[in-house]
């Protein structure tokens, strides 16, 4: 079943009076329940096309269809809301907010729900112990390594059970053996619970927990692989 | 609802940067501090000086003079004022001061004849720990205004003595009155006795006259200083309040002077607020992006941003304003010039509008950069970091 469906994307910038569009024309489905590896050179519009799935950034042309609703077609805050409801999202420097401690850190978007502390309380721990940090809950990040802190943010990006996870190369920093623990996990929650990822990556070799493999280029879709 | 939900994330921003924090709030507590001790100097003064509408009483003066020292008026005056019409009651005071320049520590005595003393206690004046009859009955007893007792440390049954005069403390006044709760009462002839040794005690500094009317105030002062116009001592009337703001002119000068620093605390206030939620704005470009990833909106990150200056300005204002307030109430300020005395406000309202105007100032502080952050575009603030 298709969850996303990109129709003749492009995306334009403008710097100054040069126009760059690292995105042309781009046409793309991806299955729900999928684990979706997006590879590509450096500047080949990998972070830009996962932006525009996140709905922090907007196409200039084209329509990108998720989950039935015409996200090109959405106002600043409607997409706001939108965010709170359907991504997660995963970055490679983790991006916690430093003053707040692991626990503080994963309630963020909790905030946005209109469910009571209780509730809350349930869902941050859940997701503290589904990533297996549960015992760090009171450490703020600079006390983390470099794993645990990414640890956190997925537990971050799925503790409102997003509609789909994205990663923007969520083991670039970490060293093989805390990568492949990330990759693990990032593949036991497709597994056990049905979560549609879609992560961008440098490394050929994390390629191996997908399912399909992209292969963008200039800002097109030139290969796409499907593993069984 | 989701507003009232990022206030503990607000406040845990504040409290988690201990140093940077404790450096804004006490530059803002300062500021408000000085904003309110000044504000209390100068509602003091306007109570002191400013006419209201029920005015009755009137001083008159000798002409031309402003020290206690140098106005001197027959005692005899008494009769012909009292014979004016609208007047109600005169009573004939020696006024005799440790000092006549402007001070916090002045001892005023007023001296009063002895059958006048009921006119002489304040309106709202209570006789506490003796009786007017306590007074009489001792020549050199002294009723003491509660602001002069509380300063000196003075109770009932005490000798204490100023400028050379040694007095009995038969009884405190209770009064809210500045004039009233910061002079002591004694009896006319003992004050003239003791003020001019071997004087004739036939001179006093000036008649506190009640008229019956407030609507006579102007022209029952006029007709007094025509009655003695050609007189060996020409009078000088006025309204009580004129009479305190024409003798502490120097005070009320140095309050409307002292009205400028009030404006640059409150300057003070709006820099420090300014400065504090600039770098936080800066300094947070990459968390306010992350937040807006999570779905927070833009407008909602700004009212965050609007909350924290609050906050700041509110705690600062707060705890200057509380400092301030508790300065003034336990301090007793009083200034004396020439006889008469202006106190700091010791009512709460110089610390609320502080606090209020604080607060204000905090919200228009933070709110360009919160329209300017409600309006940036995530993705180039991850790019900017
Ligand atoms: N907000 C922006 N303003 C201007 N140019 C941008 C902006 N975002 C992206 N670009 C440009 O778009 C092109 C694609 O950038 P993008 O970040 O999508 O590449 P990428 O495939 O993620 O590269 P990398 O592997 O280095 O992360 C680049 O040339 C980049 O400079
Ligand atoms: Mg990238």
């Amino acid at each position: 079943m298709t969850l996303i469906k990109c129709k003749q994307i492009t995306k334009h910038y403008y710097r100054g009076s040069e126009q760059i569009t690292p995105l042309k024309g781009l046409d793309l489905e991806i299955q729900r329940g999928s684990f979706v590896a997006l590879m590509g050179p450096s500047g080949s519009g990998k972070t830009t096309l996962l932006n525009l799935l996140a709905g922090i950034d907007t196409v200039s042309e084209g329509e990108l269809i998720i989950d039935n609703e015409q996200i090109h077609n959405f106002s600043k805050n409607k997409l706001a809301s939108w965010r709170a409801d359907h991504i997660g999202y995963i970055f490679q420097l983790y991006n916690l907010v430093p003053v707040l401690t692991a626990y503080e850190n994963v309630e963020i978007p909790l905030l946005l729900h209109s469910i009571n502390r209780n509730e809350r309380h349930e869902r941050v721990s859940d997701a503290l112990e589904n990533v297996g940090i549960a015992d760090r809950y009171n450490h703020y990040p600079r006390q983390l390594s470099g794993g645990q802190e990414q640890r956190v943010a997925i537990a971050r990006a799925i503790v409102s059970n997003p509609t789909i996870l994205l990663a923007d190369e969520p083991t670039g920093d970490l060293d093989r053996e805390t990568g492949t623990a990330i990759m693990d996990l990032l593949k036991s929650l497709q597994e056990k619970q049905g979560q549609t990822i879609v992560m961008v990556t440098h490394d050929p070799q994390t390629t191996k927990w997908a399912d399909t493999v992209l292969h963008l280029e200039k800002g097109q879709l030139i290969e796409q692989e499907v593993r069984s | 609802m989701k507003l009232l939900k990022v206030v503990p994330t607000v406040l845990k921003h504040i409290k988690r940067a201990p140093i940077r924090s404790s450096l804004t709030l006490g530059g803002i507590a300062v500021a408000m501090f000085l904003f309110v001790m000044v504000e209390s100097m100068r509602i003091g003064v306007k109570e002191a000086t400013e006419m209201t509408a029920n005015e009755t009483t009137l001083v008159v003066y000798r002409e031309n003079r402003y020290c206690p020292f140098s106005s001197k008026l027959p005692q005899y005056y008494e009769q012909r004022i009292d014979d004016i019409d609208g007047v109600s009651s005169v009573v004939p005071i020696q006024i005799h001061v440790s000092n006549c320049g402007a001070s916090l520590d002045v001892v005023t005595f007023r001296g009063i004849p002895r059958d006048s003393i009921e006119h002489a206690i304040a309106k709202d004046g209570t006789i506490v720990g003796g009786t007017l009859d306590d007074w009489k009955h001792r020549g050199d007893g002294a009723i003491v205004g509660k602001g002069l007792a509380a300063r000196r440390g003075i109770k009932v049954g005490d000798r204490f003595s100023a400028a050379g005069i040694d007095v009995f403390v038969a009884a405190i006044q209770e009064t809210d009155e500045a004039q009233d709760k910061n002079v002591a009462l004694v009896q006319l002839p003992f004050l003239q006795e003791s003020a001019r040794k071997g004087g004739t005690g036939t001179i006093v500094t000036q008649f506190n006259v009640e008229v019956d009317d407030a609507s006579y105030l102007d022209s029952v002062a006029s007709r007094i200083d025509e009655t003695f116009a050609h007189d060996e001592h020409p009078t000088a009337t006025f309204p009580e309040k004129a009479f305190v703001g024409r003798a502490a002119r120097d005070i009320v000068q140095l309050s409307e002077v002292a009205g400028i620093l009030a404006w640059g605390a409150l300057a003070a206030v709006f820099a420090l607020v300014a400065n504090a939620v600039i770098l936080a704005v800066r300094d947070r470009v990459k968390d306010h992006a992350v937040f807006q990833t999570l779905g927070f909106t833009g407008w909602l990150i700004g009212w965050m941003v609007m909350i924290e200056g609050a906050a700041i300005a509110l705690i600062g204002g707060l705890l200057g304003g509380a400092a301030a307030y508790t300065t003034v109430k336990l301090g007793h300020f009083t200034m004396t010039m020439e006889g008469v005395n202006i106190e700091l406000s010791t009512k709460p309202s110089a610390a609320i509008i502080g606090i209020a105007i604080s607060l204000g100032l905090g919200i228009f502080a933070a709110v360009v950069p919160a329209i300017r952050l409600a309006r940036t575009d995530i993705a180039s603030c991850f790019r900017a970091v």
